[in-house]
């Protein structure tokens, strides 16, 4: 009788864990509805052709149900998307991705959100940069450039992934670097082909079609690993430098959402991650390097990549 | 010569049917884009780049060239018939075409236009096919130095648009600068003038203000007129274009598009400003500048050559180097990476016959927006025999729809209706409009470029005569504020002479 009462116990116990975890019926109810896709920048940037990508192979591998609809919010670096997304705590129909504005606009308050008013949900590439100098500069390796006292960079913008990285070489190799921002990849481009600084950090779409045409030569990459596109060039960390630094691609959802949705998220991601079609469409047209990290994982790097964000802008007097 | 042969070959391609179509549904979405106020070619191409994309190869880059370069067209069409730009690059047009059509010669100020484009576009495609590789390399060699030089030079240029007052004109110059500044400091980082607005962060953009000042401050100022005044019987040879007018006006087009060709080619510069200098250069060189801004013919010609040359030119760095130096040729090369290509030094060599064949589609094209353009002259010119009671209502709404599709958001259309309030308070107190925009163009990259170059030399203002551009430039920019100075001295009759040399 004993034993049936403890048996019973656990049974209700069970039931009632079962009912708390399923508190919205999970598996028959979501997605209920189409998912709303927020791109919080204009039609034809990176960001928008990143998300839409997204959105195409889950629409072709037939992941969802339900239909997924991208819809560019831009403004205000991305306050007004993000703001839209972040706003509406607990919606688990709306999904964005995650971008350098994504971080450094909250960071000088002019975005009604953070991060932490998001749940990551997974990453599924990542885009790592290379340090390049012009095939006519006297420089050949990181080590040269350590050697003198002051060298200058092209970034996009004041804080970015650029300048992070040059803060960090500067810090490692005991060589002041100072950031020259430019408005858009074009400018930057444009100073570092026509000798106007020394070096630029770009993303290995950047940079492919110069280092092919023999204008750019590369010197390092900041992931941990090499990368596909560049397989002679070194990682900072084999040079003996501590920098690991990557551009993640991954998507977020409203804070307050159920872990049903997040791990029904993780397993979508995982599969378009894993995908050929994401491999063509994205990874192969862009340089990218394929990675998936869960919710946990991405959530940690999110954290990580705002801390450092929020380092470089207290050191430059910016918050 | 070899170009041209692979230039024919272009050509033929570009005739394919599927091309042709792709190119004609370009150029007429780009009519349509540029003649939109509000939205230009910039938000225009951005939006048509699904569509374009999925014409695949050829087609797809042929239809969103078209649609920018049509855009250049379609520009002048607004300026003209309602004094207000259609995109930023018209915004000289307003000055000389607007009073044209005021003053029954629409059809002449439109058809001057048609002609300036195409020739514009001509010597630009020339430049394209002939210069492009060595301008692209030559064009590397304007960093933030000779950017800081240049601008200061195309604000000495300009600085005869200040009007009567050349005090108000300096002020009104100055509040340009200002709004220039609203949003995030590009160089440093914090954030300026926003008063905590999500919508002031990323700047104020100057297509809108620009619809803001020109057309919103016309409208408001007719709220005091009596709604059946001011339309006048017009002649119907006035609908019609003048073949004489291009001839009177060969200086002027030949500067305009040589002047946009090298604006335009420099990265980060653009249409915009090649048009302002272009127009300055035009009235610095005349002998009747007087006459600019009250519908003197070569007030058109020089800037509408002037911004379908720049919109060629600004494609060279894209074609040849990889560098998009524009928001329009970047979503350009958005697409040219969405077809699978390769945007950079090797795309020539390797993918020469899809760019070639993409060249080829612009003759075609600039073409085709001629007959398109001459053929509607007269039905367009003809709005202007609407009473602005009715006409009015229709334009403001399209006003509101044009700068609402920039990024859909209201904000842009509270910022036009400010704007229209500001021109009002300026007109009434006889502050001219005109050096406000040219500040709001001119004075974010002079500032831009100034703070770049202060990072890179330390400080050292060394740099401006240490670096041979930048020093011709500045010695250049001498010669233009001497210029007056120096031609009271030498009396009235040796003029000729030197406006021969100053000009070169």
């Amino acid at each position: 009788m004993k034993r049936f009462a403890k048996s019973g116990a656990v049974l209700g116990a069970s039931l009632l864990a079962l009912g708390a975890t399923t508190a919205p019926i999970f598996a028959q109810d979501y997605p209920s509805r189409d998912i709303e896709m927020i791109i919080p920048f204009g039609v034809g940037g990176g960001s928008d052709v990143l998300a839409r990508t997204i959105a195409s192979v889950i629409g072709e591998k037939e992941l969802l149900p339900v239909q997924i609809l991208p819809e560019n919010r831009p403004g205000g670096s991305g306050a007004v998307g993000y703001g839209y997304v972040g706003q509406q705590q607990g919606n688990d129909h709306l999904i964005a991705t995650v971008s350098v504005s994504f971080f450094t606009t909250p960071l000088l308050g002019a975005s009604p959100v953070s991060y932490e008013d998001f749940t990551p949900l997974a990453a599924i590439s990542y885009s790592p940069y290379v340090l390049a100098v012009p095939t006519s500069s006297p420089y050949e390796s990181v080590d040269d450039l350590a050697e003198v006292d002051r060298l200058t960079t092209a970034t996009v913008g004041v804080v970015s992934d650029a300048a992070l990285l040059a803060d960090m070489l500067t810090d490692s190799a005991g060589v002041q670097i100072d950031a020259v921002p430019f408005d858009g990849e074009g400018e930057a481009l444009a100073a570092i082909l026509g000798g106007h600084v020394d070096i630029v950090f770009m993303n290995p779409s950047e940079l492919l079609a110069q280092t092919e045409a023999g204008t750019l030569r590369p010197l390092a990459v900041s992931s941990a690993e090499r990368v596909e596109a560049f397989p002679d060039v070194p990682t900072f960390t084999e040079l003996g430098h501590d920098i690991e630094h990557v551009q993640l691609r991954g998507l977020v959802m409203p804070g307050g959402v159920s872990e049903e949705v997040v791990d029904y998220w993780e397993g979508i991601l995982e599969e378009v991650a894993t995908s050929d079609e994401w491999r063509e469409q994205y990874i192969e047209t862009y340089y990218d390097s394929p990675a998936y990290l869960n919710s946990e994982e991405f959530a940690a790097l999110i954290e990580q990549t705002n801390d450092r964000y929020r380092a470089i802008m207290e050191e430059q007097g910016l918050i | 010569m070899e170009v041209f042969s692979l230039l024919f070959e272009g050509i033929a391609q570009a005739a394919e049917p599927t091309t042709l179509l792709a190119t004609l549904f370009g150029v007429i979405i780009g009519l349509l884009i540029g003649a939109l106020p509000g939205l230009g070619p910039s938000a225009g191409v951005a939006i048509m780049l699904p569509v374009a994309i999925s014409l695949g190869g050829v087609p797809a880059l042929a239809c969103l060239a078209g649609i920018y370069y049509g855009s250049m067209f379609g520009g002048a069409v607004t300026s003209i018939l309602l004094g207000i730009p259609g995109d930023p690059p018209s915004v000289m047009t307003v000055m000389d075409g607007y009073p044209m059509a005021k003053n029954g010669e629409a059809g002449r100020a439109l058809g001057m236009s048609v002609f300036a484009s195409f020739i514009g576009g001509l010597i630009g495609l020339i430049g394209l096919v002939t210069l492009s590789v060595p301008i692209a390399s030559a064009a590397l060699a304007f960093g933030p130095t000779e950017m800081t030089a240049l601008m200061i030079f195309a604000l000495s240029l300009v600085s005869v648009l200040g009007g009567r007052n050349a005090i108000k004109g300096f002020v009104a110059l100055a509040l340009g600068f200002w709004v220039g500044m609203i949003g995030l400091d590009p160089i440093a980082g914090p954030i300026r003038f926003t008063w905590g607005s999500m919508d002031l962060f990323d700047g104020v953009d100057f297509s809108v203000v620009a619809v803001g000042l020109f057309g919103l401050t016309a409208m408001f100022l007719s709220l005091n007129e009596t709604a059946t005044s001011g339309l006048q019987k017009f002649k119907f040879s006035s609908l019609f274009p003048r073949i004489k007018d291009a001839v009177s006006s060969r200086f002027d087009l030949l500067q305009g598009s040589i002047t946009g060709f090298f604006v335009g080619v420099l990265p980060g510069i653009g249409a915009t400003a090649a048009t302002m200098m272009a127009y300055a250069t035009s009235k610095r060189m005349s002998k009747t500048p007087e006459k600019y801004g009250t519908g003197h013919i070569q007030g058109i010609a020089a800037p509408e050559a002037a911004n379908n040359s720049a919109s060629y030119a600004s494609m060279i760095p894209l074609f040849t180097l990889g560098i998009p130096g524009s928001a329009t040729t970047a979503v350009m090369m958005a697409g040219l990476l969405m077809l699978g290509l390769q945007p950079g030094p090797l795309l020539f060599i390797n993918n020469g016959d899809f760019i070639w064949a993409v060249f080829g589609s612009f003759w075609i094209g600039n073409l085709m927006l001629v007959f398109l353009t001459l053929l509607l002259t007269p039905f367009l010119a003809s709005i202007l025999f609407i009473a602005t009671a009715i006409l009015y209502p229709i334009v403001f709404a399209i006003i509101a729809f044009g700068v609402f599709a920039i990024d859909y958001s209201m904000s842009g259309l509270m910022i036009a209706l400010a704007a229209g309030v500001i021109g009002l308070v300026l007109l009434k107190l006889d502050y001219p409009p005109v050096p406000l925009v040219l500040g709001l163009i001119l004075g974010p990259m002079l500032e831009r470029n100034i703070r770049r170059t202060m990072i890179q030399s330390q400080g050292d203002l060394m740099v401006f005569i240490e670096r041979p551009i930048a020093l011709a430039l500045f010695i250049l920019t001498i010669l233009v504020i001497a210029w007056p100075i120096i031609r009271n001295m030498m009396g009235k009759k040796s003029n000729a002479l030197l406006e021969v040399s100053n000009s070169g």
